[in-house]
């Protein structure tokens, strides 16, 4: 291979492996108060670990006149029914998907977590 | 009543994933309802019943059975290969009243508090607080559960204070399935609660400061620690401060803690005369493979609690990926050479940051530590006088037979009362090495095999020394812990083996135990051992 096509592809590699992850991030809210819901099992291998975790990772039809979205935290797996942390994560897809389209089509990837029982 | 869910499993792991270990059933029990049962003391003892049961079962079957809070342990003292019961949802907490309180008690009412094993620190700390009190001390995060903690001996690094332990006033352990098998134990010297207290948790009491020191630290071998009663005290504020200091005063102050006559000194932490403060809490961190001409050190003074105090958490944590850990450790195992070079790259994610200074309550200053891949921690007790020395020693058979992928650290904790306790010394240094768990490569060597050097060079050196019982060690080296505790260890199996029936003591204990020798049961055991003396 040519050294400026080496080149040239490692730099297209580099670039498109930034892209993606600058593309792909999460956000989340943990609450300073309370402590998270223990799962029964461990084994995930992520801060989620100690924790019993909900994930919503859906793609909701959506009109042109939606606004807002709302979910609403259920009984299954969150017998408290009270939030620790909340994480929203933005893809790359999901973006693309926001755009083409034209807002029909939101993806959401949330994960919750909900307090333990005081007792 | 409380129920009982089981899983079958095959194996199970620590939260910092130090296993896995064979495993054949894990249990979790939740209680009962508070629609269903109103009374507190009702569910606490409805669930003494069905932690009964389930010792039956196990005892029934020829099985173990070892109870479990967080898997914050990295050794594997919380593994049993047959049965585990993790009781975290077991967190209920008894109101304490005047009249509860024994009349030869020297506690204030006011101060006692009575929590299910499964409470963490950071439900009791927050539990406290609506009462204007504070647990006296914790370990460097919160999550642990309070019978987790005290069995294997958490500790922070409250110079004058102890660890956990030190703050128990009486245990509730249920040693097997019959009614008699339910004891509320107390020290004799230091009782905290009635005879009748005890009897609405259908305990029979034992005031004996000689079995009590023993099921203390207990490593989860005494007995199912159900409940526990501890000595608070009023809410503090904690000042915390990060300096980077010269590395001989840093030292110096480690072997001595003599404060008062340090260079070392914060403005505002002085006395009367201009003198530094003692302060509260003392660490010093350090990167093995630097030779850094400054250490930091993160002081902590006590403060009177009082509001108003800035917001002691950071609004934005960052965190890096994982995966680039990962990385790291894979190219470390083929390329140790390349592990002080990422340490080094890695320092500002490690190290608190220098000059930080905050100030919060006991909770808010060790709060969560929230989990960041599979880790290791080695930690090992040396008395203050030592504690230079046993860091040369180690620092430089890590330097010279490592790398590996750690950082090291200094805390200093006073003496405990418990038979077993790593904190024996008079202020023990307890200095760590916490690091990403890699794996033995034929460049690297395994964290057994660097436990193991820890020990030799130790003994080589003739440094007296514990090892911490939630940490990573080789604890299959020969004579380990007569070597540590001597007569003391002695003294622990005596006291357990009478306690426990000779089938129950074979159902609480493990692996571990009976890799470092302290599960053989001892017939014939002294009368009037384990009676009440009060």
């Amino acid at each position: 291979m040519k050294p400026c096509l080496k080149f040239y592809l490692k730099t297209v590699l580099i670039a498109a492996l930034f892209f993606l992850m600058s593309s792909c991030y999460s956000v989340r809210i943990v609450s300073t108060m309370g402590s998270p819901m223990p799962p029964d099992e461990m084994e995930r291998d992520d801060w989620y670990r100690d924790k019993m975790v909900v994930e919503i990772d859906t793609v909701i039809k959506a009109g042109i006149t939606t606004e807002g979205i709302s979910f609403r935290v259920l009984r299954e797996g969150c017998e408290t029914g009270k939030l620790f942390s909340v994480e929203y994560k933005n893809t790359f897809g999901g973006s693309l998907l926001y755009l083409i389209s034209f807002g029909n089509k939101r993806k959401v990837k949330l994960k919750y977590v909900c307090m333990k029982p005081e007792n | 009543m409380a129920t009982t869910t089981v899983f079958n499993k095959t194996e199970w792991d620590t939260l910092h994933k130090n296993g896995p270990f064979p495993l054949k059933k894990l249990y979790i029990t939740r209680l009962e309802g508070k629609a269903n049962m109103p009374s507190t003391v009702g569910r606490y003892n409805d669930a003494a019943l069905e932690i009964q049961r389930l010792l039956k079962d196990s005892r029934d079957n020829n099985e173990g059975f070892r109870a479990y809070g967080s898997r914050w342990s990295m050794s594997s003292i919380a593994h049993q290969h047959e049965r585990v019961h993790q009781n975290n949802l077991m967190n209920l907490d008894l109101n304490i009243f005047p009249q509860d309180v024994h009349p030869q008690s020297p506690f204030e009412a006011e101060n006692l508090y009575f929590f299910e094993c499964g409470n963490t620190i950071k439900e009791i700390s927050q539990k406290l607080e609506e009462h204007g009190k504070s647990l006296k001390t914790s370990g460097a995060s919160n999550g642990q559960t309070i019978a987790g903690c005290i069995s294997t001996g958490v500790h922070g690094s409250a110079l004058d204070v102890g660890a956990v332990q030190d703050y128990v006033v009486g245990l509730n352990l249920i040693i097997g399935p019959n009614p008699d098998d339910n004891i509320y134990l107390e020290r004799h010297t230091h009782p905290g609660l009635t005879d009748a207290f005890a009897q609405k948790l259908n305990a029979k009491v034992i005031r004996n400061d000689g079995l009590f020191n023993a099921a203390l630290v207990g490593l989860g071998s005494f007995g199912f620690v159900h409940g526990v009663l501890l000595e608070a005290e009023n809410l503090f504020l904690l000042k915390r401060y990060v300096r980077k200091i010269d590395k001989q005063i840093a030292l110096e102050l480690a072997r001595t803690l003599d404060f008062k006559n340090s260079l070392f000194k914060i403005g505002g932490e002085v006395d009367e005369e201009g003198k530094p403060l003692r302060p509260h809490h003392y660490k010093v961190f350090m990167n093995p493979y630097t030779n850094e001409s400054e250490y930091v050190v993160e002081v902590i003074y006590k403060k009177p609690y009082k509001l108003p105090y800035p917001d002691p958490f950071t609004k934005i944590q960052k965190s890096i990926y994982r995966d680039l850990i990962y990385l790291l450790i894979k190219i470390s195992e083929s390329f140790p050479s390349s592990i002080p070079w990422f340490i080094k790259r890695l320092e500002n994610t490690i190290l608190p940051a220098v000059n930080e200074e905050t100030i919060g309550t006991l909770y808010e200053t060790f709060w969560d530590a929230a989990y960041q891949g599979p880790s290791f921690a080695c930690s090992v007790g040396v008395d203050i006088r030592d504690s230079v020395q046993a860091l040369n020693v180690i620092s430089a058979m890590t330097k010279n037979e490592g790398p590996i992928p750690g950082i090291f650290a200094m805390r200093f904790v006073k003496q405990s009362n418990a038979t077993l306790a790593f904190t024996k010394f008079p202020i023990t240094c307890m200095l760590e090495i916490d690091g990403v768990l890699w794996s033995k490569s034929n460049k690297l060597m395994s964290l057994e095999e660097y436990g193991r050097r820890m020990i030799e060079v130790l003994q080589q050196n003739n440094i007296s020394f514990t090892l911490h019982w939630g940490k990573n060690s080789d604890w299959r080296f020969p004579g380990l812990v007569q070597n540590m505790y001597g007569e003391n260890a002695k003294t622990w199996k005596k006291y357990r083996s009478s306690l426990l029936s000779k089938d129950m003591a074979k159902v609480f204990s493990n692996d571990f135990i009976n890799t470092i020798g302290l599960s053989e049961y001892q017939e014939n055991s002294p009368p009037g051992l384990i009676a009440s003396l009060l």
